[in-house]
């Protein structure tokens, strides 16, 4: 049982790009993260939307890319939400002072909706 | 391709001077001037036909080699024992044998890497008869292994010196010895994950006044030498801040805003830390420490009560404009231990491949209670032993303790 392999899949929604990360979210797999979200057009007043229901293991490397990925969004003039937070990374989240740093929702519909 | 019992309509003519001349070539020419060597032996090895490609190949005349020498007399020392050894017994078993390296001696002395395949030739009979052997010129091959050896030999000295590097580079990173705390037992245990690159955990224990010492342990995110220059600083910053502030809430807040300032943006680099400070009196001493996004301390009592030390909410180091952190003050007391660590520990996989936990770190190290510093870091140790290459990150770890009267009782 070495856990799911990672995947980082990008569509576009009426709001900006929905990035679906799935797998163990770390050291190796983090970059690719990264670089997805890098490579992601983001206008001024867009939402970035990361989906992380399929996120079955999150280390350091994993919140380091979302912090990134906030600031990537920041520096836009774009925001950032993500959706369907496992329990797990929650009570991390919470562990490391970020509880409130990140907007989160239930899922990409419901962060589409408060956006708009 | 054409077939001579179905010729095709003029299909004889349409082949033209170039296929008729193919036509002519004997099969003695072939065997003479064949782009391999050809040698047919007795069955004691005595050299009865050699072809004309291995003569020129080996420097001899036919006279000097029919009839005189045996094909293992053609070999050089350590291939006549492989053939003897080996080669002559297996082919014996098998009727035949192939690809087989060995190095042919010429007259002049010089040596031939060639590939040997033989056959062993029966008659009616059954009963062997001769040993064909076909020979190749083995030296374009024998250049690219060398060539491949050269390069490999380059890349594993290449990687000596990495290895050197980031030995000598963490080295720099870790105190070469912890300061030595009056009425306390002091104890840490650093375990990369990788010979390779540079890990991101640090520690320090170091004295700040008379009766005073400053610790800190923490996890950079990432690795290699990117991670090495914030490990530097962060830890150059931790060690000034608390000379020069005695609450580790501040002493945190210094280094998130020196963190922040220099990593912002799109490759942003935090640390998680617990920075604390001791004070001994009497049999005790007073701790106060300051958790910045960092696992939990464990403190295990003389009593055999173990318990996470609360972390009232503090941030990540380095990733907020203004990071919260907030210290909290423990006595420690005759047998009790403080067991500060990273999560490489916690977030090993164990046998069962299932990742470990702070709940059962502190399962597993309750039973000893009551114990002591490196008796701790003796155990951790032996659990990451076990975990084995289930620890996929870097492991620090620093243990405090304040003996029971009457000495260590592990």
């Amino acid at each position: 049982m070495t856990g799911t392999p990672f995947s980082v899949t990008t569509r576009t929604t009426v709001t900006g790009p929905l990035v679906t990360a799935e797998g163990e979210l770390d050291v190796v797999t983090a970059p690719r993260l990264r670089a997805a979200i890098g490579a992601l057009p983001l206008g001024r007043g867009r939402l970035l939307v990361v989906d992380l229901a399929g996120v079955t293991f999150c280390d350091s490397s994993g919140i380091s890319a979302l912090i990134a990925a906030r600031n990537v969004a920041e520096a836009a003039g774009a925001g950032l939400a993500l959706v369907a937070v496992p329990d797990r990374l929650s009570r991390t989240f919470g562990l490391i002072g970020l509880g409130d740093f990140f907007p989160t929702y239930p899922s990409a519909e419901d962060a589409i909706a408060a956006h708009t | 391709m054409m077939c001579q019992d179905h010729p095709g309509p003029g299909g004889q003519e349409s082949a033209g001077p170039a296929f008729s001349a193919l036509l002519e070539d004997s099969a003695e020419d072939l065997y003479e001037h064949a782009p391999c060597g050809y040698l047919s032996t007795l069955l004691d090895g005595t050299i009865a036909k050699i072809n004309a490609t291995l003569l020129g190949w080996l420097g001899y005349e036919r006279d000097e080699v029919v009839g005189r020498r045996r094909f293992a007399d053609l070999l050089t020392v350590g291939g006549r024992i492989y053939h003897e050894t080996h080669f002559a017994p297996l082919l014996r078993m098998q009727g035949e044998l192939g690809g087989v390296a060995f190095e042919l001696k010429a007259a002049d002395g010089t040596r031939l890497p060639v590939l040997v395949t033989s056959t062993v030739k029966t008659g009616t009979d059954g009963q062997a008869q001769l040993i064909r052997t076909t020979i190749f010129d083995a030296r374009d091959r024998r250049a690219y292994e060398q060539e491949l050896l050269r390069a490999r030999e380059e890349a594993e000295r290449e990687r000596d010196r990495v290895q050197r590097l980031v030995r000598t580079l963490q080295q720099t990173l870790l105190p070469p010895a912890l300061s030595e705390v009056p009425g306390m037992q002091v104890a840490a245990y650093y375990h990369p994950a990788s010979a390779d690159e540079v890990g991101g955990d640090f520690y320090d224990l170091f004295p700040l006044t008379g009766d005073t010492w400053g610790f800190f342990l923490g996890d950079v995110s990432g690795k290699g030498a990117a991670a090495a220059v914030v490990t530097s600083l962060a830890r150059y910053t931790l060690r000034a801040a608390a000379v020069h502030d005695p609450d580790p809430a501040t002493v945190l807040a210094h280094l998130n805003t020196v963190l922040h300032h220099e990593y912002r943006g799109a490759d942003p680099r935090y640390c998680t830390v617990i920075q604390g400070h001791l004070r001994p009196a009497g049999d005790a001493a007073a701790v106060a420490l300051a958790t910045g996004g960092h696992p939990p301390a464990l403190l295990i009592r003389a009593d055999g009560t173990s318990a996470f030390l609360p972390d009232p909410g503090g941030q990540l180091v380095g990733a907020l404009p203004n990071a919260r952190f907030a210290a909290v003050d423990v006595l420690l007391t005759p047998g009790d231990t403080l067991l500060l660590y990273t999560d490489g520990l916690t977030e090993a996989r164990t046998q069962g491949r299932v990742r470990y936990s702070e709940e059962q770190l502190r399962q597993d190290l309750a039973g000893l209670a009551p114990t002591t510093a490196p008796a701790v870091i003796t155990a951790v140790t032996g659990l990451l032993a076990g975990f084995g290459d289930g620890v996929e990150d870097d492991t620090a770890l620093l243990a405090l303790s304040i003996p029971l009267p009457g000495g260590d009782r592990p």
